[in-house]
């Protein structure tokens, strides 16, 4: 399925070297996976689009690299995602999908089941840029199955307007004058990770015996009426509305929520906040490992990285980003957005949900879904 | 006179062999695989292979884990029927009686609104509903909202988030599926009958009951069965205006099949939820079919 | 007709206009949401989220198909609802008609079967329909997406056909072919212009399922993606007015395709048909 990305650069293509690159894959294209193709499949929104007049990340890197991209915007859900991959995967089968991004926590559980390419860093020279904070990191600690596209914080935000006060903490959600208008995510790794680290506990390792707490405040606040509402990316209405006091929010989103409502704030908790990752990752079989890593590659390009950032607005995973968009004068106030680089005393602050055995998962899992699905 | 025949005339098995061909591959294979599935134990958490047992284990893990949402489920679906029976039996009747040639666009405006992206929908509900909105703001000027708390519409003085609310989202999706099947059946009424009752100097009340009623009949349990089942297996309308405890059985099915991967807890859940419609259809099966006067 | 007794006229004046307020408030009531959906589409947001009133603007309107990836999305929707609708529909049909008109023995089954789909939740029939496929290798993509559509659609047109043919009068059939008509022609001009608000009935719902499933559209899509996919996932990161302008631009057709049907004579004069006793010669001609 030709996306009209991939149509309208073969329509600007001139003549000359471009279309002899192409050219052979347009009469290989019927016969199945070819050289010289790409398929991607990503979130809606989740990168810099082709608009008229102005190329977009996937239109520049046919044209530098004489790939044709087949670029889907067909990811909503990264369980139902899972759950589509899963026949084929399981099977030992290849699946269309050339690259996919993901979350990090679905990474590693794909990495464990040994379903996903490893990714010849050698080749990716722009992999170096890489930011240290997320080199080697815990859901890929050979950082050789993924590289990551976007990352953000998970934290607290609130509408001033509403508390009347500036919050600090996971204890203000907890606290008695904001009851019943306080919303916790239905993400079960970043909501019990801020819960664990507002308990003391480093989410880092999580057990269910070092969770205990965390949970049983939980409950005690459900119970209590205490919680709203357990969301998805829907808190953005209610938080806007002035239905949520404060909720558990990303970072991203809110750096784009304050522009409609300047008085939507985001802090990191003083417990400490979670740093997510959404990262790109080759499926087991892809007979294109060489295209994508030329796409990976393309887009750890600080410039090329700085124009995703740009549009999306997420903590971009590349290095020298912040020093291109400053020295442009239309992007240098969000050079200076903290929510999308934060400096020093914010990382040091952020915390990552480590890996868990499938065991811990699985009992993770179901007390969380007890709390907020029943 | 509706003929009963015996047997299969050739043309009549060849009309249906289409549409039940696609039922036996895509729902007949699917189900049987779902019933396997929930009689097995898988060997691998993530693999597709999986051995059979004879142990209703999963079954009563179902049951112990959603037991009380599945309650809560069934009696939010029957009350949203119940309260979709009572603003569009009025609704369909009327469009009937009085719509004349006008009919059609009547009964479609009732579904067009079910055009819409149910996401932008339920937006635009809790924009409505919402701590800052129109309807509330209006409720607390003209002080209505002590009383509307104790009889449970309102939830600690908001509109959004409670069940109240959920039960006017599922009522508000299952309105055009008792409708629309409704205003069909009740089409076929003629409207000499109504006046030929009349005639026989019965009231209103009782020529509905004796008359109407018994020709609506089938339209109504189309409609309800239409409006029931969706209902019970809702998702969205949970999500988004219901709180915190008002999760229904459609969302922990769906946790425990893409979340928990869980996927024979799942099936087995699913079966009982078909055991409940199948119950239903059955029930609608023994009503009642109108005869022809 | 004759002249109405006094005790109908009492009624007449107080019934009817009581049921119109009824009425006319319920669809106040349904369409509310469209109304703030077509309000917001005029919006002018100063950052991504279309929600909060920031001002007028006719831009968003101007610029209809700006986004390139929601207007496919929207042209598959709606392509994909239409189909799914008209072949549910036609599946379902001649199902309906052999069982509620000739009752062939086992045919209490087959409509058990036929409308047991309802029944089962749309996660775990994802599921089972993407294992189906995988085994039988269907493309994932438009064959698998319409198949799934299709398997949606069929309980819902079956049971709105079974509304309207449960008090189907069958003797207007008879007359037409003791007449000497085909059955064929008594197909096409007789059963189904009678059969249309069942029909109607049938596809409206079947357009309005498909044109808002997000479960089983995710499992059985490939890399199709449809408006509520798009949007479900876009929602995530933006709510950009074009979402409101597109929803709005889909009731507008709607709506007026209703309305040209509507004005159609044929359904005109089949609504006027109310009384079984019409003269077998009288519809003839008429038809």
């Amino acid at each position: 399925m030709r996306s009209h990305f991939g149509r309208r650069s073969f329509l600007c293509l001139g003549a000359g070297a471009a279309t002899a690159a192409v050219l052979p894959g347009l009469l290989a294209a019927c016969s199945g996976s070819r050289d010289d193709q790409l398929s991607i499949s990503n979130w809606p929104l989740y990168i810099d689009p082709s608009r008229p007049g102005h190329p977009g990340t996937v239109e520049r890197f046919e044209r530098a690299s004489g790939i044709r991209v087949t670029y889907s915007e067909d990811q909503n859900d990264s369980a139902t995602f899972f759950a589509k991959i899963r026949p084929e995967l399981a099977a030992g089968r290849a699946i269309p999908q050339d690259i996919f991004i993901t979350p990090y926590w679905l990474a590693s559980r794909l990495i464990g089941l040994g379903w996903l390419e490893e990714l010849p860093v050698s080749q990716i020279p722009n992999a170096a840029r890489l930011v240290p904070q997320l080199q080697r990191p815990s859901w890929d600690p050979s950082g050789r199955f993924s590289l990551p596209w976007q990352s953000g914080i998970a934290g607290i935000a609130y509408n001033r307007e509403v508390t009347g006060r500036d919050l600090t903490g996971i204890e203000d959600l907890y606290a008695p004058d904001l009851r019943g208008r306080v919303g916790f995510l239905t993400e079960m790794r970043d909501t019990m990770g801020l819960l664990m680290l507002a308990q003391g506990e480093d989410p880092g390792n999580p057990t269910m015996a070092r969770a205990e707490s965390a949970f049983r405040r939980l409950e005690k606040a459900k119970a209590a009426g205490q919680i709203r509402a357990f969301t998805g990316n829907n808190y953005q209405s209610d938080l806007l509305a002035g239905n949520f006091a404060a909720c558990m929010a990303w970072s991203g989103d809110v750096a784009q929520l304050a522009q409609d409502n300047p008085k939507l704030q985001f802090i990191v908790p003083s417990s400490g906040g979670i740093l997510w990752a959404d990262v790109m990752v080759v499926p087991k079989r892809s007979p294109h490992l060489r295209e994508a890593t030329a796409w990976m590659n393309f887009v750890y390009d600080p410039s090329e990285a700085a124009r995703i950032t740009e549009e999306v607005q997420y903590i971009s995973p590349v290095q020298g980003v912040q020093a291109i968009l400053s020295a442009h004068q239309d992007t240098a106030a969000l050079a200076r957005n903290p929510l999308v680089f934060p400096d020093a005393s914010m990382r040091n602050k952020l915390h990552t949900f480590g890996p868990m055995s499938e065991s811990e998962e699985i009992a993770f899992e179901e007390r969380f879904a007890a709390v907020s699905q029943a | 006179m509706r003929e009963v025949t015996g047997r299969w005339t050739l043309r009549q098995a060849v009309a249906v062999t289409p549409g039940l061909l696609t039922l036996l591959v895509l729902f007949v294979l699917p189900l049987l695989e779902l019933l396997r599935q929930s009689w097995s134990q898988p060997i691998s958490r993530f693999g597709l292979e999986t051995t059979l047992h004879a142990d209703a284990i999963h079954y009563r893990e179902a049951l112990a884990l959603a037991g009380p949402v599945l309650g809560r489920s069934v009696v939010m679906a029957a009350l949203a029927t119940g309260l979709c029976l009572l603003i569009g039996f009025p609704l369909a009747w009327w469009i009937v009686r009085y719509g004349g040639m006008w009919r059609p666009l009547l009964t479609g405006l009732v579904v067009t609104p079910l055009f819409l992206n149910a996401l932008v929908r339920a937006i635009a509900w809790s924009s409505l509903l919402a701590d800052r909105g129109p309807l509330l703001q209006l409720l607390q000027r003209s002080g209505l909202v002590p009383m509307l708390e104790v009889i449970g519409l309102l939830q600690d003085g908001r509109l959004l988030n409670t069940s109240a609310a959920l039960l006017a989202g599922l009522t508000y999706c299952g309105l055009p599926f008792l409708v629309l099947p409704l205003v069909a059946s009740l089409s076929t009424i003629p409207l000499e009958l109504l006046e030929a009752a009349a005639d026989l100097q019965a009231g209103p009340m009782r020529s509905f009951r004796l008359v109407i009623l018994p020709l609506a009949l089938p339209g109504l349990i189309s409609g309800c069965l239409l409006t029931f089942i969706p209902a019970l297996g809702d998702v969205v309308n949970a999500q988004v205006l219901g709180g915190p405890s008002d999760r229904m059985v459609g969302n922990l099915l769906q946790n425990l099949v893409l979340v928990q991967q869980r996927f024979n807890t799942g099936a087995a859940l699913a079966m009982v939820l078909l055991l409940i419609a199948l119950a239903a259809l059955l029930l609608e099966g023994r009503a009642p079919r109108n005869g022809q006067l | 007709m004759g002249s109405d007794p006094p005790l109908l006229r009492q009624q007449a004046g107080l019934t009817p206009r009581l049921l119109t307020i009824w009425s006319v408030t319920t669809y106040g009531l349904l369409f509310s949401p469209a109304l703030v959906i077509a309000l917001f589409s005029f919006n002018a947001p100063s950052g991504r989220f279309n929600l909060l009133w920031q001002g007028f603007t006719l831009a968003n309107w101007r610029h209809l198909l700006s986004d390139g990836g929601l207007s496919q999305a929207f042209l598959h929707s709606v392509l994909l609802a239409i189909t799914a609708a008209l072949l549910a529909t036609l599946l379902a049909l001649p199902i309906a008609l052999v069982v509620h008109h000739r009752r062939p023995r086992g045919s209490g089954a087959l409509e058990l079967v036929m409308e047991l789909p309802l029944g089962i939740p749309e996660v775990v029939l994802g599921v089972g329909l993407l294992l189906l496929f995988v085994r039988l290798n269907v493309a994932r993509g438009w064959p698998s997406l319409l198949l799934a559509h299709t398997l949606l659609c069929l309980s819902y047109a079956a049971l709105a056909l079974k509304a309207r043919l449960s008090g189907h009068d069958w003797s207007l059939e008879d007359a037409a072919r003791d007449l000497g008509a085909s059955p064929l022609q008594v197909m096409l001009r007789v059963t189904l212009p009678g059969l249309m608000p069942g029909l109607l009935a049938a596809l409206l719902l079947s357009i309005s399922l498909s044109l808002d499933d997000v479960l089983l559209t995710s499992f059985t899509a490939g890399s199709v993606v449809t408006f509520p996919l798009w949007v479900s996932g876009a929602m995530q990161r933006q709510i950009s007015p074009q979402i409101h302008v597109l929803s709005t631009l889909v009731l507008i057709l709607s709506l007026g395709a209703l309305t040209i049907g509507t004005a159609m004579p044929a359904w005109r004069r089949r609504s006027e048909l109310k009384t079984p006793a019409v003269h077998p010669a009288n519809s003839a001609s008429r038809s």
